[in-house]
């Protein structure tokens, strides 16, 4: 079992990306999952966060993720805002990060010690490809550099929740940001 | 051919209405239930539902108009949550006695006060003596599962009996989860037409129905709704393996897991469910014997089943979502007590409150409840609260003419 946790701001798709992987290994990949979604006050802008547990068999645990396998970061401001991203990771927890900047990522590294951060200008590939800044599609294509799931499984699965025209955009996005993503 | 959705509880809730071809909807939105009621709205107007929608004021019309709705003879739909079912109390017990068999998805939300957006089981828990049956939920399959069968069971002439079927607000109303969904015409197969077997209303017709019953035939109704709650039990029985035969999921009133050789179990109720599970499953691969006791069937409770499935063991652990202020344990923790035989004095069953107003139940409270059951040496029996914090007593305290 995959123990993953989303951090994002308030209007930057989080739980919808969550749905989305949720979506790409359920039904393009036979596995199961289960979203945990954490609602609150948000609003935009505020710091929001989301689970989700990934399994070849259904996952029974319904409950949040306090030790993380995988960390999603979409706004590398996140640890400006109270936020410890690194809360509950093991010796083998990855970050995924969104931004442009290969330094902070290495800040991310070495403040936190993650195993492996992966990296990328996602805010950069859904303006580039959707034209608004809302990096939760191209961050799933940089979450498929770690194996938790396949690029392929997330374009269809991101055709499957924005429709034929929003999803081949977000998934053109995805697919960008797959092949940009760096790993330190 | 059955085919896989991508649905959260809510929207597990909405298909099995729409392919109960509900006809009247009458819903209030309320977090976290509002999306059933929304869309509800949208099947309706994109014209996929036919039905009509009516836009109420409050839960207690919302209430009084599937109701009224549904005498005239036809599936009427409402969903709500919390203050939301505390507002039909009212009328969710003219509904029981007048034998509405109306199936009513409640996204379980604590009770105010504190205002609470969130999951615990005081809502539905407050009802619990309504004359309603109380179905409750691990997964949204079993959301969607369940209200169908809910028609089967509530609408069935030896029950006519409403039924609720109870999901933990945002664990299950707003988890997605991968749910398999028969086609229309099983389903069709499996619940059929609704037709009327008691009291009818016919428009071109009126009449006034509910009037003042005299003390000399009130017990006798009364009567009638407790013998449609123990006809409740075989009927349920049966709808679960006509289901099984049907669609392949295997459903049970109360639901044994890796009872074999358990020493200590856990009996639980709703999303916490999967959680102790996932935790037996765990403590199991460490050598430790333990297991866990599901109860899908609140109302009627089936002590009978509760009794033969925990014999033999001697550590019973009993969590419940909601407080049981003033009483000597919470609702869960009595019935089971009264279920299991009275012979064995040295089984002890400890009752644990948790996971209110949305405080989650985490894989460490499941082990914490574990530890404490199978290491408990204490004669004291009042509930534990297995995750309050030691502050409790310091928080949001108002000294004022003290």
């Amino acid at each position: 079992m995959i123990n993953i946790k989303f951090y994002g701001l308030g209007g930057q798709g989080v739980v919808t990306a969550a749905k989305t992987l949720s979506v790409a290994v359920s039904i393009y990949e036979g596995k199961y999952a289960v979203t945990i979604p954490a609602y609150g006050h948000e609003r935009r802008g505020a710091p929001v966060y989301t689970d989700i547990r990934i399994d070849s068999e259904p996952v029974l645990a319904n409950c949040f993720v306090y030790e993380p396998d995988i960390v999603l970061v979409m706004d590398e401001s996140i640890r400006e805002k109270n936020i410890d991203v690194s809360k509950g990771k093991h010796h083998d927890t990855v970050l995924v990060l969104n931004t442009a900047d290969g330094s902070v990522a290495r800040s991310y590294k070495d403040a936190y010690g993650f195993k492996d951060v992966f990296y990328v200008d996602a805010t950069h590939c859904a303006l580039n490809n959707i034209g608004l800044n809302i990096p939760n599609g191209a961050m799933l294509g940089a979450l498929a550099k770690t194996g938790v799931v396949t690029i392929n499984s997330i374009e269809d699965a991101l055709k499957e929740t924005f429709g034929e025209k929003a999803g081949v955009k977000n998934a053109n996005a995805a697919r960008e940001a797959y092949e940009k993503t760096e790993k330190i | 051919m059955a085919g896989y959705m991508m649905l959260d509880g809510n929207e597990a809730a909405v298909q099995a209405m729409k392919m109960a071809k509900v006809k009247v909807i009458s819903a209030y939105p309320i977090t976290p239930q509002s999306s059933i009621a929304e869309k509800l709205s949208d099947l309706v107007s994109d014209g996929i539902l036919k039905a009509k929608y009516l836009r109420v004021e409050s839960e207690h019309s919302a209430m009084s108009a599937a109701i009224g709705a549904q005498l005239t003879g036809v599936r009427a739909a409402t969903a709500t949550s919390s203050v939301g079912l505390a507002l039909m109390h009212e009328v969710l017990n003219v509904a029981s006695g007048c034998r509405v068999p109306i199936v009513m998805p409640v996204v379980n939300r604590a009770l105010v006060s504190p205002w609470s957006l969130w999951c615990d089981h005081q809502d539905s828990m407050a009802e619990r003596d309504s004359g309603w049956l109380q179905l409750y939920c691990e997964n949204v399959q079993e959301v969607f599962d369940f209200v169908t069968m809910g028609y089967r069971i509530a609408e069935h002439e030896d029950v006519l009996t409403p039924i609720m079927v109870c999901l933990d607000g945002f664990f299950l109303s707003h988890s997605m989860q991968k749910v398999l969904i028969p086609e229309q015409s099983e389903v069709d197969e499996f619940i059929g037409d609704y037709i009327i077997k008691n009291t009818y209303l016919d428009p071109t017709d009126p009449m006034i129905i509910n009037n003042l019953t005299s003390p000399d035939e009130f017990t006798e109704m009364r009567y009638q709704q407790k013998v449609g709650f123990e006809n409740a039990a075989k009927v349920m029985d049966e709808v679960f393996l006509e289901f099984e035969e049907k669609f392949g999921r295997a459903y049970r009133a109360v639901e044994g897991y890796r009872l074999g050789d358990a020493e200590a179990v856990i009996v639980s109720m709703g999303s916490m469910s999967g959680t102790v599970k996932h935790v037996v499953n765990m403590l199991r691969s460490e050598g430790k014997k333990v297991g866990a006791l599901k109860i899908v069937s609140f109302r009627p409770f089936r002590n009978d089943l509760v009794n033969e499935m925990l014999k033999g063991i001697k550590r019973i652990a009993v969590i419940d979502r909601t407080a049981g202020l003033g009483s000597q344990g919470t609702p869960l923790w009595h019935e089971v007590c009264n279920s299991i035989d009275k012979a064995s004095s040295d089984v002890i069953v400890k009752n644990y409150v948790g996971g209110l107003g949305g405080r989650d139940i985490s894989i460490e409270t499941i082990k914490k409840v574990f530890a404490d059951i199978m290491d408990d040496h204490s004669q004291n029996r009042s509930p534990v609260w297995i995750d309050v914090k030691e502050n409790a007593m310091d928080i949001r305290q108002v000294y004022i003419n003290v």
